[in-house]
């Protein structure tokens, strides 16, 4: 079990967490570029100093702002770092890179690169891998170093999307197998879904909502949080906004009662379905945009429901749910 | 669009030509030596008694030297390199202020600040040392004619490991002393190599701050300008051969290995 609950003072604000992961559970840290994600896992890591609270893993203090002389280095925490640059030792084979950390043996490597699908790479040089194959040594090596948090700063960034969720999925069976716990950062939503028991919000320095990822869905507790859970429309009326998401909006005949109703301004394809944009013209007032399965021709005029999207008071205050429709 | 016009290109056949005025102007003290020996006056200067003499002395006095300064110059390199020291232009300005000083300067200073007479002077010969005309003068004019060369060759041989590497070796449980062993010291090995290469080169032909600080014992160059002084250019001539064939091949060999080490990485 990691509980953290420390402060790292940064330039502009500091970055303030309370978290707790619990023994084999993954929770992803989802929020911009810039709002202390990396800066959360390298203090948990041991990579920097905290200015004020703690982190233990288990039973064992890993770092305390009280106690200076309680600071584990990073390689005796029982925490991995996986990074987007992988850090593969050029001077070494991939063989040797997936068995570096203390206590591994060659057997073990072995095995694991077989496990990854590095099988026929063992003796190539870092230098001559491609950057899937990169980051799947360094997830080797890191899986091997036997540790029981694995922190994972966006390691598949760099990679194109679908091998980046592939080898996601990959580590998340890995973890699963080994029982160890995780942490995610990300800044893409569908990552953290796919990945993660539990996701939290972070933004400048806070975490602003954490639970269960469809629930931080269809429940953000904040605009903030509706932006990064990819609510994508913001209708006002007088004090309120309405945050509107692109998945839980759809068009309905005038009669059924909806209550939104809008006239469309472009009709984009998207995938199997038609994105539309739109302008809200009754009550609500703005502009969203909408998937539908049926195309529309622009200058329509259309009615929509928005069952349970939240409200907001123009001050960005906690919201309260709009009644089902 | 080709970007075009970037830099000045030079074609083959002038590349070839200048190449070839370069090794004419940087190899003809070379050839103009071996045009002036026969084999049977090197033979006849290396067998008079004691001939090889020299030779022994500068080989173990640029051994210690070297040993010096590769044991105290890596650390220090490397945290220049990292930044980790404080007030880093200090420092830089006091590695760079051998190289700039001409060496018989260095040795006339040497004179002030460890001869008999100074406080370290009157130090050493509480330990039975002399820093002057001693093997202990030798190494210590070496060191200081050729530290600069060691301290800023391995600086930018480590400047070129990346510090995430470093940090991945600590993550993976390694300590500092075992990461430093494992990562960065094979990474830098080749820069390492060149510097250590120049290094010896220059301690073996370390001279100027020799002549005043250590004029004896003899080494290879002290031998050379002595036996020029008194019997001529011909008979310093096979110590001058002795001391190339002594203080090259190490440093092409590192030159070598480390080209080759390279292309590895």
């Amino acid at each position: 079990m990691l509980v953290a609950d420390f402060e790292v003072a940064r330039r502009e604000f500091s970055v303030r967490i309370t978290l707790e992961v619990a023994p084999g559970e993954r929770v992803a840290l989802l929020g911009r570029s810039g709002a202390g994600k990396t800066t959360t896992v390298e203090a948990i890591a041991g990579l920097l100093r905290l200015t004020r609270g703690d982190v233990r893993l288990g039973e064992r203090p890993l770092s305390s702002a009280r106690h200076p002389n309680v600071d584990l280095p990073p390689g005796r925490r029982g925490v991995g770092l996986l990074r987007q640059n992988p850090g593969l030792f050029p001077h070494l084979t991939v063989l040797q890179n997936i068995g570096y950390a203390r206590g591994v043996d060659a057997g073990d490597a072995r095995v694991a690169a077989q496990r990854l699908g590095l099988g026929a790479l063992l003796n190539a040089r870092p230098r001559g891998l491609s950057g899937g194959e990169a980051q799947r040594v360094s997830l080797a090596r890191a899986l091997l170093s036997k540790v029981d948090l694995l922190c994972l700063d966006e390691p598949f960034n760099s990679l194109d999307r679908p091998l980046g969720l592939e080898l996601l999925d990959l580590l998340r069976r890995e973890l699963e197998d080994s029982a160890t716990s995780a942490i995610l950062v990300t800044h893409q939503l569908e990552e953290a879904q796919a990945f993660a028991h539990r996701l939290a919000i972070l933004h400048r320095g806070q975490i602003l909502q954490m639970g269960h990822p469809r629930e931080l869905v269809l429940q953000p507790a904040s605009r903030e949080v509706a932006e990064l859970v990819g609510y994508r429309g913001w209708l006002s009326s007088g004090s309120q906004t309405l945050a509107l998401h692109p998945d839980r909006i759809h068009p309905v005949g005038a009669e059924a009662g909806g209550e939104i109703s809008a006239r469309v301004i472009q009709v984009v394809p998207q995938g199997a379905r038609m994105e539309l944009e739109l302008e809200a013209e009754g009550r609500w007032r703005g502009r969203f945009r909408c998937r539908s399965d049926r195309s529309a021709t622009v200058g329509e005029l259309m009615w929509f429901a928005a069952p349970g999207a939240p409200i907001f008071p123009a001050a960005e205050e906690p919201g309260t749910a709009l009644s089902g429709g | 669009m080709a970007i075009r016009g970037a830099g000045v290109r030079v074609s083959t056949g002038a590349a070839l030509f200048g190449a070839l005025i370069v090794w004419i102007a940087l190899l003809g003290p070379l050839i103009t030596l071996l045009a002036h020996l026969t084999p049977a006056s090197v033979w006849n200067a290396l067998s008079q008694p004691d001939a090889l003499q020299p030779l022994v002395t500068s080989v173990t006095a640029s051994l210690v030297a070297l040993a010096v300064i590769v044991f105290l110059g890596t650390p220090l390199a490397y945290l220049m390199a990292r930044g980790r020291l404080p007030f880093p232009r200090v420092w830089e300005a006091g590695v760079l202020l051998p190289l700039l000083t001409p060496p018989l300067v260095i040795g006339l200073l040497l004179i002030f600040m460890v001869g008999p007479e100074t406080p370290i002077g009157a130090a050493l010969s509480h330990l039975n040392l002399t820093a002057s005309n001693t093997f202990l003068a030798l190494v210590v004019a070496e060191i200081y004619e050729s530290v600069p060369f060691y301290v800023l060759g391995a600086m930018a041989a480590f400047a070129t490991v990346d510090p995430a590497l470093e940090q991945a070796a600590a993550l993976l449980g390694d300590g500092r002393w075992r990461t430093w062993r494992r990562v960065t010291i094979p990474l830098a090995a080749p820069g390492l190599a060149n510097a250590l290469a120049v290094t010896w080169a220059r301690a073996m032909g370390a001279f100027g701050a020799v002549l005043i600080i250590a004029y004896h014992p003899f080494g290879l160059p002290m031998q050379i300008w002595v036996t020029l002084q008194e019997t001529g250019l011909s008979s310093a001539l096979p110590y001058a051969l002795v001391l190339l064939v002594v203080a090259l091949p190490l440093p092409v060999a590192a030159f070598i290995w480390s080209a080759h080490a390279r292309r590895r990485l």
